[in-house]
């Protein structure tokens, strides 16, 4: 990996740094631009309703309300729902990838009929408008037996990002070398062995890429919750956030609270996460 | 050899169980929905079969007309605006100083959750503290607009956040394809005299098409079903000024206590999904060719 | 390395996935199993006031829950609370496959009408009888009676006032307004000043909706927007337009916050706690706020005042006495409830309860008779209260009156009023072409 960053050995000319000068430029202001919600979010959440709303969103809360803080962990119950948040994420996000890897290897490495078929079936799926599922969703799971259930959840997520894990899988698979795959097959490897040991790892950093877009997926929905879940004990923290929404009067320094907690532990592994779509790096990049 | 490739045991294990949960929870949702469309039915209490009535009615509905240009609209611009964060992409993989810092803060905002951007941009909308109106007047332009109180403008005010909502979906992608570009073929260009662009429209975005075809699909049939921040920051209004379908259907299904007909709507979006994928798809080949 | 570490960690974490799914199934199994196994009797119960946002409300349920699981041992509440919208859309879904909980709350009228029409809810005529005989004010029963059947216990009652600054007022020179001419003259002062006059949330529909509502109620008559509902009267009634046309002379003059269809109700209360606005038409939940609410400042609550909402020259409406208003959410039993008597019961015992401690304990008006006497609450309670039992007349808000379809159309025609994308001949007519067809239906 090393050897390759080469970088620019060009020599550099004046219009040449100036340019670059300019496009630094432009990349910090966007950069500032895109940190200014992080800014904003923790502004929100030491404000009183008063100061939040007919006030600039620039203004400093007079008298930062720490207090918010511990409304939205006690009151809004971040405490109880945030474990759920975690697991639920975890393992929906990995069921998805590995269903959904299962199926692009199937759809773009092997070769049956039909293949046509299953591809469109699955991007049909995603073309479902959300709020067209609930009654059909409740009424099934409710014959199963699954409502306030944390399986229904697991299923539910797991399904619905399925269709888009794949899609954006296929698209990487389609331009990943198969030479290494091929001679696996030469070798009389098992489809297995090739799936585990050659296929999974090389799409290392595009699974991060999915893992990412399907945890952010996860750890902010709700209606799903909201429609299957009764229980406290199953609730997950965005429900914490809507805790704070009401009919006439929400509470929006503790939403701001709320939200601060709940984007902390997603923005680490992200953090995390997206290292690892460069490290994978290209894996089986075999010549050629 | 051909044989391992075409296991029919390993492709019934590998497909069936995902196969399995799309047909059971979401197939047949979508078959119950074209099912409730042919119903009159409140959602609560008992169910006439009205045949194609809400069909029919849909046809001529001119507030589903209207709905469908805006989602039709949101398209157009989502598709467009992947040009500029493929640009932004090209930029941040072509191993530039700081690339990786810069992608990891774009990607930032996509961490949020609906409710929170949504507060956010109806703050810097505000027409008289918003962030936008202050800047304005303070270059001295008196007469600072409405954004999403002006119903000439608030769709179009309304996209913008939910473009920027989308940036780091589609670059963390788009990234991830690009230094998925074998360096040897980079290599290979620049000893023979090729320049940035070149190499970025010769080689990188060719080899990535499969992935930007994808993006592509995503992006229209995302936006034609789109609704968090729209219903969130406007509500489809003023006056059905930013409307979309499936805004339109949420009021008839859960609104309006219209459940058969808010099925139909779903129904009719399905298919304009389908129509548009299908297109692009044609589109697309036909332009690789 | 690290690709197979990877490799592992993903393979360590599906197997985790799938014990962790495993263990909490079974031990979800086991805890239904529990609830049979205890011999209780579970009543789920809904409400739609979480912790965070409506504290009050919520703690007032806590404490009569308790209350009631104290007295009957043999039956325990599990609750279920939902903020406003996500309850509106769970209530819609369990409806669809009859599943709606033991007890739940219901907004009154067209929102009411198709779950009791439609046999999920339970007549409590029996009830209302037995346990509440002329205890509720008048009006709100009936807002929950659908072909002579009562289907909800009612539980609040609000009616609307123009709240204002009144320390703007003072430095300005201005009076309470007698007239809705005084009214715009008080705009036209505070307009001339660089203050805001009124701060409306429109792109709600119902906040807007108020000031509509009331000019109707002054020009009209306090029956006609009632009648208008029952088909009596068209919403094309030259009173009625003109309403809409006084609505917009307001837009036009400059009388409401700039920007308003974009503005939530939040949004736009906002610019009256600030003080940046000077009045704000709003109904009486919003009492707390300018009175005991720990989180409003002090010095701000005790410049709030408030006035009815003043008669307009040459109208039929020449009480000022009539107010707009009406019940909000009540208590309903579900018709499949399968401890219906044991449900009666409770919701008949959370109603009166309610009734009995929502002012001082919460702040809340209860849609139950109030006894004033030695009642410790601000003064402001105290006049409100008084007021409802003086009242003439209380039109219950349009919307609420009309089907969820119609109320529906109200909001977003309410929003494109105060947006001037309609006239007030557009409003009247789009109004009567969905009530007609709903009339054929």
């Amino acid at each position: 990996m090393k050897e390759k960053k080469i970088l620019d050995s060009k020599p550099r000319s004046p219009l040449r740094q100036i340019a670059m000068g300019i496009l630094y430029f432009i990349l910090v202001v966007v950069a500032l631009l895109q940190l200014y919600p992080l800014v904003w979010l923790f502004l929100l959440s030491l404000k009183t309703n008063q100061e939040v709303f007919g006030m600039s969103p620039f203004a400093l809360p007079k008298s930062p309300r720490w207090e918010n803080y511990i409304n939205a962990w006690f009151d809004g119950g971040i405490n109880q729902y945030f474990f759920n948040s975690v697991w639920y994420t975890i393992v929906a996000v990995v069921l998805t990838l590995i269903l959904a890897s299962f199926v692009t290897f199937a759809l773009t490495r092997m070769e049956w009929k039909f293949k046509g078929v299953v591809l469109a079936l699955f991007m049909i799926a995603y073309m479902i408008p959300l709020h067209s599922t609930l009654i059909p969703l409740f009424n099934i799971y409710n014959k199963m037996n699954l409502i306030d259930n944390p399986v229904s959840i697991i299923l539910s997520y797991t399904t619905f990002n399925l269709p888009i894990t794949i899609m954006i899988l296929l698209g990487f698979y389609q331009s990943l070398p198969r030479e290494i795959e091929e001679a696996a097959v030469m070798d009389g490897c098992s489809v297995h062995r090739i799936f585990f040991r050659i296929t999974l790892p090389m799409t290392a950093p595009v699974l991060a890429t999915t893992a990412i877009i399907n945890m952010i997926y996860n750890w902010n929905e709700f209606v799903f919750v909201n429609t299957f879940i009764s229980s406290e004990k199953w609730k997950t923290i965005t429900v914490g956030v809507n805790n704070f929404v009401g009919q006439y009067l929400t509470d929006w320094g503790a939403i701001g609270a709320t939200l601060v907690i709940s984007i902390l532990p997603i923005l680490i592994v992200y953090l995390f996460l997206s290292d690892r779509i460069i490290e994978g790096l290209v894996a089986g990049s075999v010549k050629g | 050899m051909k044989n391992v490739m075409s296991n029919k045991t390993a492709i019934i294990l590998y497909v069936l169980p995902s196969l399995l949960l799309v047909l059971f929870l979401i197939y047949i949702p979508i078959a119950l929905t074209g099912y409730y469309g042919l119903m009159d039915w409140s959602g609560v209490g008992q169910m006439k079969f009205i045949g194609l009535e809400n069909y029919k009615k849909l046809i001529h509905d001119k507030l589903f007309w209207e709905s469908t240009w805006h989602s039709v609209l949101l398209a157009l611009f989502s598709v467009l605006s992947l040009i500029g964060y493929l640009i932004v992409s090209l930029i941040l993989a072509s191993k530039i100083k700081g690339g990786n810092l810069f992608r990891k803060i774009y990607i930032i905002p996509m961490l949020m959750s609906s409710v929170a951007i949504a507060q956010l941009w109806i703050k810097i909308f505000d027409p008289m503290n918003g962030l936008i109106n202050s800047l304005l007047s303070m270059f001295g332009i008196k007469e600072t607009p409405l954004w999403l109180a002006d119903p000439d403008m608030a769709l179009y005010s309304v996209f913008i956040p939910i473009v920027w909502q989308y940036a780091g979906f589609y670059i963390i992608i788009m990234y991830a394809a690009l230094i998925n570009v074998p360096q040897e073929l980079i290599e290979a260009a620049r000893i023979d005299g090729a320049n940035a662009f070149q190499i970025a429209y010769k080689i990188k975005v060719p080899l990535i098409s499969g992935v930007l075809k994808v993006l592509v699909i995503l992006a229209v049939v995302g936006s034609l079903k789109y609704f968090d921040l729209i219903y969130v920051m406007t509500g489809g209004g003023p006056g059905h000024a930013t409307e979309v379908i499936a805004s339109y259907m949420y009021k008839e299904a859960f609104g309006k206590f219209n459940f058969g007909y808010g099925s139909a709507i779903g129904f009719g979006l399905l298919i304009l999904s389908m129509g548009a994928t299908w297109m692009i798809q044609k589109m697309l080949r036909v332009n690789q060719e | 390395m690290k690709k197979k570490a990877f490799t592992w960690l993903v393979l360590l974490m599906l197997m985790a996935g799938i014990v962790l799914s495993g263990c909490s199934s079974s031990s979800s199994d086991s805890a239904s199993e529990g609830k049979s196994g205890d011999g209780k009797i579970h009543l789920k119960f809904m409400h739609d006031w979480p912790k965070g946002s409506s504290t009050a409300y919520y703690n007032l349920v806590e404490e009569i829950i308790k209350d009631y699981e104290a007295k009957h041992p043999n039956v325990q509440i599990d609750v279920e609370v939902l903020n406003p919208d996500q309850y509106r859309d769970k209530l819609k879904v369990l409806a669809a496959s009859n599943e709606l909980p033991d007890v739940g709350l219901t907004w009154s009228n067209g929102f009411a009408e198709p779950y009791a029409t439609g046999g999920q809810f339970a007549p409590l005529n029996d009830i209302i009888e037995k346990e509440f005989k002329d205890q509720f004010v008048p009006g709100t029963v009936e807002a929950y009676t659908f072909n002579g059947k009562s289907y909800a216990l009612p539980m609040e009652m609000n009616i609307t006032y123009i709240f204002y600054n009144k320390e703007i007022f003072k430095k300005y020179g201005l009076q309470e307004p007698k007239t809705f001419e005084d009214l715009k003259n008080i705009g036209k002062t505070l307009i001339k000043h660089g203050v805001i006059p009124a701060t409306v949330g429109s792109k709600d529909g119902w906040p807007a909706s108020m000031w509509f509502m009331y000019l109707a109620d002054r020009i009209g008559g306090p029956t006609i927007l009632t009648d208008v509902i029952q088909g009596k009267v068209k919403m094309s009634d030259p009173a009625i337009v003109k309403a809409a046309k006084e609505v917009q002379n307001l837009v036009d003059m400059g009388f409401f916050v700039k920007g308003n269809t974009a503005f939530s109700n939040d949004d736009a209360k906002g610019y009256f706690l600030n003080e940046k606005a000077a009045m704000f038409l709003t109904a009486t939940w919003e009492l707390p706020n300018f009175t005991t609410s720990p989180d409003v400042p002090q010095e701000f609550k005790e410049k709030v005042g408030y006035f009815k909402f003043p008669l307009y020259e040459g109208g039929k409406g020449t009480d000022i006495n009539s107010y707009v208003g009406g019940p909000g959410l009540g208590a309903f039993v579900a018709e499949n409830s399968k401890h219906k008597e044991q449900a009666k019961d409770f919701a008949a015992y959370l109603v009166k309860e309610w009734g009995k401690r929502s002012v001082e304990g919460a702040g809340i008006l209860p849609a139950m008779k109030v006894d004033t006497e030695g009642l410790d609450v601000p003064q402001m309670y105290l006049d409100v209260l008084n007021d409802i039992n003086n009242a003439t007349n209380i039109t219950t808000w349009f919307d609420t009156q009309a089907s969820p379809n119609v109320s529906e159309l109200h909001h977003d025609l309410m929003t494109a009023l105060f947006g001037k994308q309609i006239t007030p001949e557009e409003f009247a007519k789009q109004h009567d072409d969905a009530l007609a067809e709903e009339a054929n239906k």
